[in-house]
């Protein structure tokens, strides 16, 4: 018998306890606590109706370095990520969707270089558009996009690179990122992917 | 061990020959968890223990219970003040004496649900210390200013509510009572400190401000000044006095369904009539501190207002908006059998009015309802072309939902004025033109209010956020605000055509109370899961993560379980203590009770027992 039945029963009987007691007892009191059960009863029953979903802390992804041979490995690993830790799909879709409140990035591993996701991803408000609907100096819009490799998100660079890495797969692209790239723990870094580094591919300043 | 065991057989000997078998019981029970506590201690390998456990029970499920517990407690002894203050206002400015004896009968109820309330904050903090000692190290480390700041502020409310509580009967002559109308103004600011202060920690757990330079008082101030705690502030002082107001409503209408006589029933009635409107009062404003709180977390973390409205919380937010529709028609249906009840002769001329209100609520409550996506099959879906209904999904987003919670608000607001109206007629020769300019704004703010709801679909969301939605709530508070102060004008002139009566009020009514105040205890329990599961998994949001066995949050259903559970417990828990607080009246009252008392076994279900009032009038 699964949780959500064995509940439901407890509610089941609770409502019925509520029942009996308005039906056959007299004291007001106990009346009014058999109303109360019958409210918490019912209430109980509606919550256990709806889909039941529970939050579970996302599942780290075992980066085992020697295990990543190929770029399409990263990308599988990358799309656990996209779905689980990164929690990219909370707010982005892969295809149009009613529900996605942020931009569509199919085709986005096509659209921008790898450089200029690893720095939207990693420095979000770098380059935004400015607002200029008021008077005085244009005010910055505040990024919506968070900054993925600070908490409450975190990911690693090694977990980014991944991700990059599936957005060029699911965009039909060659996958850029190499696992040759990915950082050994406790060695430093072969070569880093510094945004600063690279030429912005879009300047989105509209003066 | 043998000698350990020695001792310990000793011990329970004694205790069976001093208290008899159940003390040494208990404390067999006791030394029993302690090595449950111990072999349960997590932490990192060779590191301080960073939790505890009991295995069977769980240690989340314990605090739970308790701190939802303790946080309702403090809710109720917060509300009592403020609605037992203004009650003495009333009495004190309109001279009627039976607001000042509400007041001290609800006074009284402070002093014990005061130690009780602490009593489980006491034992929260225990449980705190001993499961989560890692995190408490943490938070201890951020706030000790404020922890010290706290128990001032114990030290102060408890003095004054000594003050305010004994000195009731000594202080109700002119300036003294004055003085005792200024101490309750101190009792409720000390409570409204007392409130925020803990507020700060467990905004600051959702929304964490962290700096590391400056002194401790600069980083305790900084953490304190979180971007929700100001909204959390104002949503639980309102939500307070809706506590208070439908705690005192509900136990008015227990005491009015077991009246044993005429005075018991007029009295409780009225009781009943008071706490329902504090109720109401603080009900109508809620909903826009909520909102108020949603945009601060927007704006503080759009994922954690996803993981809220749109993701594994959504469906919280349909269980809100029933118990919240719920304790709309609750209210409004008080309201609605006072007027047929207590105003003889109005049944007629209000019922058409009633009819349509009731239609708009039961149509608004539908709205709220619908959820965003529905619950489809693989099959459903592809029919309906998604998990949007054509035609549902259309209600299932902010737009239409802010649209009828301002429209329920306006309806409620009107259901107030309509009883407050009821029963008088306005001899003002402004009366038709105040009548006709309140007509008109009302139903200008409805056609408004549904205008800018249709319009939003058409915008983009941070226009109708910050444009559309503040509109609405200007709108129907721009209502309240006109309506009010000219109803109340009309009134002061205005003829009484029929008395009110109490005491008429028929059995049901008295569960509409119950079922009022049952819905907004299950509504706090259901946000402060909403509150904790936010923060998913972390004990404090993006610093510190939760690496226990329960990082995670629970499905609604089994959640749902809990808030019944400290629904029934805190239910029992406030029975007890007005059961405790009243002992002393009822000995009195059975030693001087003679009149008006009804022939044993036969109970005079209230308002079914015309035959009293009959004569009466």
């Amino acid at each position: 018998m699964s949780e959500v039945v064995k509940l439901q029963l407890i509610g089941l009987t609770i409502v019925g306890m509520g029942i009996v007691i308005l039906l056959f007892v007299r004291a007001q009191f106990a009346r009014v606590m058999g109303f109360v059960a019958i409210v918490l009863g019912l209430f109980s029953l509606v919550a256990l109706a709806v889909p039941q979903m529970a939050s579970l802390p996302p599942a780290e992804e075992k980066f085992d370095i020697a295990t990543v041979k190929t770029p399409t490995d990263m990308a599988a690993i990358g799309q656990k990520i996209f779905f689980s830790k990164g929690q990219c799909a909370l707010c982005h879709s892969i295809g149009p969707s009613e529900s996605a409140r942020c931009p569509d990035l199919k085709g986005i591993g096509a659209k921008l270089s790898r450089e200029f996701i690893f720095e939207s991803l990693t420095q979000p408000q770098a380059y935004i558009y400015l607002d200029y609907r008021h008077e005085g100096p244009p005010k910055e819009y505040p990024a919506r996009m968070p900054y993925i490799n600070k908490n409450p998100i975190g990911l690693t660079k090694n977990e980014i690179l991944s991700v990059i890495a599936f957005l060029q797969q699911m965009s039909g692209e060659p996958i850029s990122v190499n696992p040759s790239e990915l950082e050994v723990p406790g060695q430093a870094p072969k070569a880093p992917v510094k945004a600063e580094d690279v030429a912005p591919v879009a300047v989105a300043h509209a003066r | 061990m043998r000698h350990q065991g020695g001792h310990l057989q000793r011990l329970l000997r004694a205790l069976r020959r001093q208290g008899g078998w159940l003390p040494a019981w208990m404390f067999a029970a006791g030394l029993l968890a302690v090595p449950a506590l111990g072999l349960a201690a997590e932490g990192t390998t060779g590191g301080p223990v960073e939790y505890r456990d009991i295995p069977g029970i769980g240690s989340r499920n314990i605090v739970w219970v308790i701190a939802q517990l303790h946080l309702l407690l403090a809710g109720f002894v917060l509300g009592v003040p403020i609605f037992a203050w203004l009650c003495e206002i009333v009495g004190w400015k309109s001279g009627e004496k039976r607001y000042d004896k509400l007041a001290k009968e609800f006074t009284k109820l402070l002093t014990s649900s005061y130690a009780t309330t602490a009593l489980f904050g006491g034992i929260l903090l225990f449980l705190l210390i001993g499961f989560y000692p890692k995190l408490m190290n943490y938070l201890t480390d951020i706030f000790f200013p404020s922890f010290i700041f706290y128990c001032i502020l114990f030290l102060l409310e408890t003095a004054t509510l000594y003050l305010y509580w004994y000195g009731w009967d000594a202080m109700q002559d002119g300036g003294k009572k004055t003085f005792h109308i200024f101490l309750g103004f101190l009792l409720n600011l000390f409570a409204f400190f007392i409130m925020i202060v803990p507020n700060s920690w467990a905004t600051f757990q959702a929304s964490p401000v962290v700096i590391a330079e400056g002194t401790d008082i600069q980083r305790a101030w900084a953490a304190t000044w979180n971007p929700t705690w100001w909204p959390v502030n104002i949503h639980r002082l309102i939500a307070n006095v809706v506590l208070g107001g439908y705690i005192c409503g509900a136990y008015a209408g227990i005491r009015y369904l077991a009246a044993r006589n005429a005075e018991e029933r007029d009295h409780y009635d009225w009781m009943g009539y008071v706490g329902n409107f504090i109720g109401v009062f603080g009900l109508l404003p809620l909903p826009f501190a909520g909102y108020w709180l949603m945009r601060e977390i927007y704006q503080y973390n759009q994922q954690m207002g996803i993981t809220l409205m749109g993701g594994f919380l959504s469906w919280l937010f349909i269980l809100q908006a029933m118990l919240i529709g719920v304790l709309f028609l609750g209210s409004n249906y008080y309201f609605w059998l006072g007027i047929t009840h207590r105003i003889p002769g109005s049944e007629g001329q209000y019922k058409k009015p009633i009819m349509t209100m009731l239609v708009i609520l039961l149509l608004c409550l539908g709205v709220w309802m619908t959820p965003h996506s529905l619950v489809a099959s693989l099959e459903e879906a592809r029919k309906m072309g998604g998990t949007h209904h054509p035609l549902l999904g259309v209600f299932g987003v902010m737009s239409a939902k802010m649209t009828v919670a301002n429209l329920m608000i306006l309806v409620t607001f009107m259901s107030f004025i309509m009883y407050w109206r009821a029963g008088k007629q306005e001899t003002a020769t402004w009366a038709k033109v105040a009548r006709s300019v309140m007509g008109a704004v009302l139903v200008l703010a409805g056609i408004a209010v549904i205008v800018l709801g249709v319009w939003g679909y058409f915008v983009p969301a941070i226009i109708r956020i910050n444009y559309f939605s503040t509109s609405q709530v200007l709108i129907v508070l721009f209502v309240m605000l006109t309506i009010t102060p000219l109803t109340a004008l009309l009134l002061k002139s205005a003829r009484t055509t029929t008395e009110m009566v109490w005491g008429r009020m028929p059995p049901r009514a008295g569960y509409a109370l119950v079922l009022n105040a049952v819905m907004v205890i299950l509504l706090m329990t259901l946000m402060g899961y909403a509150r904790s599961s936010s923060r998913v998994h972390w004990h404090v949001y993006g610093v510190m993560r939760d690496s226990s066995q329960y990082a995670f949050s629970p499905a609604l259903g089994y959640a749902a379980a809990f808030m019944a559970l400290n629904t029934f417990l805190f239910c029992m828990l406030v029975a007890f203590i007005f059961w405790v607080a009243t002992m002393g009246d009822k000995g009195k009252a059975a030693h001087g009770a003679s009149k008006g008392e009804l022939p044993h076994g036969v109970p005079a279900m209230a308002g079914g027992a015309p035959h009293h009032m009959d004569q009466r009038s």
